[in-house]
């Protein structure tokens, strides 16, 4: 199972590549689309297909964790530009890209399931992150 | 079926961070038998690391570990050692 970290900014998701690949380890395809082609911040439809393609060709099945507004656009441009047989291979998620991609990732890390991933990368919505008082 | 379980306290300042964490998932995955960490009448599932950051453990707080199938002492001894560098063992 690989994931897919999609944001508007190249600079964000290449630090998360980094974080996530030291808090789960290198075990976990990853690819990063950040960015527009011209650097700017943006998404952008080809950046993202050849990501998701990257990680299908490592593994079975890719998770897709995207920040916000167009990303979901381009994504979708993205997705229509796969067969049907791959299509049914990527999993997009709601899930908060941050926190999502670090819990999806170690779960995957330990060869958990595409709902079990899926369900980790939501579960980020809800956790707690302060120390109770 | 064998029930086992450990008692430790956190002596890492940060408590029980991602990275630490995210290993501790790992290593109880490996394992069959349903494996615990238990903190303030709170219990959290070892091989899910949402599971295990939503306890928030604090440092110099005293968590117990448990383990409860055919590989619970066997899951509980590699355990205490991936945690070994950040915690202290109780009594």
């Amino acid at each position: 199972m690989g994931l897919i970290l999609i944001s508007h900014s190249r600079g964000l998701v290449e630090g998360l590549r980094e974080m996530v690949a030291q808090v789960a380890g290198p075990d976990v395809p990853l690819a990063t689309a950040g960015g527009t082609e011209d650097g700017r911040l943006g998404t952008s439809a080809p950046a993202i297909a050849a990501a998701i393609t990257d990680v299908l060709k490592q593994s079975d099945n890719a998770v897709v964790l995207l920040d916000l507004g167009s990303a979901a656009l381009s994504l979708e441009v993205a997705l229509e530009t796969l067969d049907d047989v791959d299509r049914q291979r990527v999993h997009v998620t709601e899930a908060p890209l941050v926190e999502g991609a670090v819990l999806a990732a170690v779960q995957a890390s330990v060869g958990a399931t595409v709902d079990e991933v899926i369900a980790a990368a939501a579960s980020a919505a809800t956790m707690p992150k302060l120390p109770r008082a | 079926m064998t029930v086992s379980e450990v008692r430790l306290v956190v002596i890492d300042p940060s408590g029980l961070h991602a990275r630490p964490a995210a290993r501790f998932v790992q290593a109880a995955s490996r394992f069959s038998s349903r494996i615990v960490i238990r903190q303030d009448g709170r219990e959290a599932d070892a091989k899910s690391l949402i599971s295990l950051l939503g306890l928030t453990i604090r440092p110099q707080s005293e968590i117990t570990l448990a383990a409860d199938g055919p590989d619970a002492d066997a899951a509980l001894a590699a355990l205490a050692a991936e945690l070994a560098p950040y915690v202290s063992q109780v009594g």
